[in-house]
């Protein structure tokens, strides 16, 4: 299966089942969890579905496009399910059917697997799914965002787009996976992951091993969390100050890769990431409580009003 | 005895944690026990299934609460019955109380009362079990303890996964709870597989149909059988492949956990990962893929691997397919990190040590590194004068730690030393060297071994010292159950080292070596340590006698004469054993229990003039003490110390120790005195029993 037919199925068998279909954040992030869509989706009382694809970075994980298996930027689909359903197991093992996967061949496991994400400030307790002896998804049910206790729960899904698309096909090297088909008036032209992303990998790969300037890393760390407290503090934006701390865990991760963190640093470092993204969960639900039913249609209304008053002046 | 009928509970769950399934069970099953003999209801043993989503237990139980016969004292009989014999306003009331008429009153002294008092006697009927089941459970399922608890969906209610369905049954009767908003059916789930065909869930009319209408629906509720089951399986793929199944008791009970209906299913690699060492694909196997290696009867790696499917067939190979191509993407990594590993020489990584924490007082790996090669550099020249085999040692020693610096082992942390070993051997190190570097770890725990070379246990030895006594020089002391860095199991492998190689250094020397090694980062004065490590080490080497399997009796007087010379305590325990079922001992240990009585608060001399002796019996044993004092070994001692049972008794049958003639009664003390310090070369018999 191409892997663009792989995301269109997810995309909708998650929207028939009431899912919102998001996109992907424009920043650099490890996860698709960092997604505002789940990290603030995932707090507060409202009942929040969402499905979206994340491609998501790990420059330790960079092999320079060499890896049949490995690679430094890779593509998640996640599903947020909130509050979690009854059948959200069997839910899943639905969306896999809609995949083609036939049950009555294949051996499917749920094997314990916690998540905890130090630099959110979030764990959960789930497994990794698999299928014939491969991990093929990380299923969470969120306990703490932010800091926070999830109430009600969410459960995550995160499938791994890449390995389920190499495990279908029987695929040995990554870069051989067939994203979709390019039809022309010429004819039909299949193009491959390799020839969409292999340069991508190696030079991505090259950057974080040899060529990301370690000081300017160090330097935009310490920027990112001054903007991200800045933003907070004085003005109350979680939301752009959210997206500093998404930054300063990119810069993190590339600082890692590179050895430059040492192991007693280490936490610390976290931590400062954990603090920002923290106060931004806060302050996100705070922003929710705040905004009864009645404030916000006063606001609405004085929005629709200064737009009548300006098309009135017109 | 009333009629029973059995009970049957079973909380289906969505996938339980392999680690907490046994746990939680058992604590149910004591909970519930403990409560049904709180209720009156003597059950039989109650029994448990369990599997990956489901907790069960099950027992006899009797159907109701026998009734209870309770006697009521009430107020005095003068205050109950007027004159008149009519009863009063008060011995109403009474009766009242206890809900009978007033002629079911009686009126008898019960103890303790000066007079005649009302009495009524009430049967309380006994409850029917299904009544008190259905109180009681919802709260003993909700008390369980899970260590990693947590929430679903919109409730509060916290467990170790979802509860999704409950069956609850005494005999064909439901018992009627609800947990978490789930009620109890007669109904449950069979295996995930089976109801992707079967849309209903199955019906359990009875307890006893249980197991045999959960297997039908692909359930094997019983652990012991799927491991049974798993392990037959196990041998008979290897041998059909034309070797054995690599062992390893703990990935069998995994194995047994995780899935609902075993099916082992072999598979292949290609016979060009085999360059690797054993050990990393043994271990790469079992973390990432839970499979079993199997081993020629070379006990070379075959190309192959057993895995367990949680189905009853794999009927379009994809099982076998999958896992092999899982394995084959696991085992490339394993072979990039080995390639990547090896472009630099293990010694590159010694400088890198130092961003490396051992522990926060006392530093680096690189710290500790300079530390063992102090003690190996103090204890090898003890026990080789070889120069080279001194230098090998010391190369180690500073070798030892550097793989924890390498890409394979930051993947599998359990290669530790071994990494260290295999890469030292591909550069071409001394074997010495390399087989040291690569066993230094071991004895990983009390079924493993210690190092096979002389150099590796050394090197093990100098490296867990090093952790022990650094640890207690900077407060860090196992009490109770706390024992976070497992200095137990470190003092415990010290102590093998020395028992099973028979090498004579005593703790506090090694003490002394490595406290000098941590020098100034010690926190706490160095007296305090030495102590705590000396009385750390006695019951070190006290746990190693009782894992040897010496008699109580054996540990205990062999250890009270003395415990710093393991080679000595061991050749004591050896001989004292070989002799504990001698007759003669439990007389010599009577005589010498006197001995220690007659001693106590004299202050005999050694030297005796045994001219002075008088009786025949006492001349006889002096004639023995000189050939006692001069036996060398234990054995020899303890055949003429096992001689000298019947002597002594004839001894103290004869004489009468503390006479009044003082010359005589000096002389008697002495060869007594004498003979309990011949004793105490080898045991305090007063502790033998």
């Amino acid at each position: 299966m191409h892997i663009q037919e792989l995301i269109l199925r997810l995309q909708r068998f998650w929207a028939d089942r009431g899912c919102l279909i998001g996109q992907p954040y424009d920043l650099e992030k490890g996860a698709g969890t960092m997604n505002p869509l789940t990290f603030f989706g995932a707090l507060g009382a409202k009942p929040w579905n969402v499905a979206y694809v994340e491609p998501s970075r790990r420059p330790a994980d960079g092999r320079y496009g060499e890896n049949p298996f490995r690679v430094y930027k890779h593509l998640q689909f996640q599903v947020i399910l909130k509050p979690s359903p009854a059948a959200v197991q069997d839910l899943y093992i639905e969306s896999l059917e809609a995949l083609g996967i036939d049950f009555s061949k294949h051996d499917l496991r749920f094997e314990e697997d916690n998540w905890e994400s130090p630099s959110l400030g979030a764990w959960g307790v789930g497994w990794q799914v698999v299928l014939d002896g491969m991990e093929i998804s990380q299923f969470t049910y969120f306990q703490q965002v932010g800091g926070l206790d999830c109430r009600p729960v969410s459960a995550e899904l995160t499938y791994g787009i890449e390995r389920i698309c190499m495990f279908l096909g029987g695929y040995d090297n990554i870069f051989d996976l067939v994203h979709g088909e390019v039809k022309t008036d010429d004819g039909v032209f299949p193009v491959t992951y390799g020839q969409m992303r292999q340069r991508e990998e190696f030079e991505l790969s090259a950057y974080s091993f040899e060529h990301a300037d370690l000081d300017l890393h160090r330097t935009l760390f310490e920027a990112f969390e001054k903007e991200g407290w800045r933003l907070l503090k004085d003005h109350g934006h979680f939301l752009s100050a959210y997206e500093q701390a998404l930054k300063m865990s990119h810069t993190f991760n590339v600082l890692d890769a590179r050895g430059a963190v040492s192991t007693t640093e280490r936490p610390g470092i976290i931590k400062r990431v954990r603090d920002l993204a923290c106060g931004c969960a806060k302050a996100y639900l705070e922003h929710e409580e705040g905004k009864t039913p009645a404030a916000e249609n006063a606001e609405g209304a004085e929005k629709h009003g200064a737009a009548s008053a300006k098309g009135g002046a017109k | 005895m009333s009629a029973t009928q059995t009970f049957l509970l079973e909380l289906h769950c969505e996938e339980i944690p392999a680690r907490f399934l046994e746990p939680l069970t058992e604590e149910f099953r004591t909970a519930f026990s403990t409560w049904a003999k709180s209720q009156g209801l003597v059950s039989t043993t109650v029994g448990a299934f369990f599997s990956p989503r489901k907790l069960c237990w099950h027992g006899a139980l009797p159907v109701s609460q026998p009734d209870q016969t309770e006697t009521q004292v009430g107020p005095p009989q003068r205050m109950c019955v007027d004159e008149s014999g009519q009863p009063t306003i008060q011995g109403q009331k009474f009766a009242e109380k206890w809900g009978v008429g007033f002629d079911q009153v009686r009126f008898e002294q019960p103890a303790g009362k000066k007079e005649p008092c009302a009495v009524v006697t009430i049967t309380k009927k006994g409850r029917p079990t299904v009544d008190l089941l259905a109180e009681a459970l919802p709260g003993l399922i909700a008390s369980l303890h899970v260590p990693k608890a947590m929430r679903w969906g919109k409730s509060d209610f916290e467990f170790v996964r979802p509860i999704r369905n409950i069956l609850c049954l005494f005999g064909d009767q439901i018992v009627p709870i609800t947990v978490d908003g789930v009620t109890a059916t007669n109904t449950t789930w069979g295996h995930r597989l089976y109801h992707r065909q079967h849309a209903a869930p199955i019906t359990i009319a009875t307890p006893d149909v249980y197991e045999s209408v959960l297997e039908a629906a692909g359930v094997v509720v019983s652990v012991e059988v799927r491991r049974s089951r798993i392990a037959q399986q196990l041998d008979q793929l290897a041998a059909e492949a034309g070797g054995r199944v690599v062992a390893d008791a703990s990935l069998l009970d995994t194995l047994a956990e995780i899935v609902e209906f075993p099916k082992i299913v072999r598979g292949d690699f290609p016979a060009s990962f085999l360059e690797l060492p054993k050990e990393v694909l043994v271990t790469s196997l079992r973390e990432h893929q839970k499979s079993f290696c199997i081993e020629g009867p070379d006990g070379a790696l075959l190309p192959c691997f057993l895995t367990a499917a949680n189905r009853p067939d794999d009927p379009a190979g994809f099982v076998k397919a999958g896992n092999e191509w899982v394995l084959k993407a696991r085992l490339y990594d394993a072979r990039f990190f080995f390639a990547e590993d090896r472009k630099h020489p293990l010694s590159d990584r010694l400088e890198k040590l130092q961003a490396l924490t051992f522990q926060r007082e006392l530093g680096s790996y690189h710290a500790k590194t300079g530390r063992v090669v102090a003690i190996v550099k103090a204890l090898a020249t003890r026990l080789s004068k070889d120069e080279a085999h001194v230098e090998h040692a010391l190369e180690a020693a500073r070798m030892a730690k550097c793989d924890l610096r390498t890409l394979m082992v930051g993947e599998f942390p359990e290669l530790q030393g071994i990494m260290g070993g295999e890469y030292l051997r591909h550069e071409g190190a001394h074997e010495d060297v390399w087989m040291a570097v690569k066993e230094h770890y071991r004895p990983i725990g009390a079924e493993d071994a210690i190092p096979a070379t002389p150099m590796g246990c050394l090197l093990s030895l100098c490296d867990k010292l090093d952790t022990v006594a650094g640890c207690f020089a900077v407060g860090l002391i196992p009490s109770g159950s706390k024992d976070p860095l497992a200095l137990r199991r470190a003092g415990q492998g010290i102590v093998r080292i020395l028992w099973e190689r028979g090498w004579a250094l005593e703790p506090a020397e090694l003490i002394d070596i490595a406290l000098k090694a941590v020098g100034s980062k010690a926190t706490r004065p160095a007296a305090d340590t030495t102590e705590a490590l000396m009385s750390f080490f006695k019951d070190r080497v006290a746990y190693q006698l009782e894992s040897t399997g010496y008699a109580g009796s054996v540990r205990r007087s062999a250890l009270a004469a003395g415990w710093e010379n393991l080679v000595d305590l061991k050749a004591r325990c050896e001989a004292l054993s070989a002799f504990a079922e001698d007759p003669r001992f439990a007389s010599l240990a009577q005589s010498a229990k006197r001995i220690g009585n007659i001693l106590k608060d004299e202050h005999p001399v050694h030297a005796f003039d045994a001219a002075t002796l008088q009786d025949a019996t006492e001349k006889a044993l002096a004639e023995r003490l000189m050939g006692i004092e001069a036996s060398g070994d234990q054995g020899t001692l303890l055949a003429a110390l096992a001689d000298l049972a019947e002597p002594l008794e004839a001894f103290f049958n004869a004489v009468m120790v503390k006479c009044e003639d003082p010359a005589l009664r000096a002389a008697r003390l002495s060869l007594l005195h004498r003979l309990r310090q011949a004793f105490l070369r080898v045991a305090d018999f007063s502790l033998w029993q």
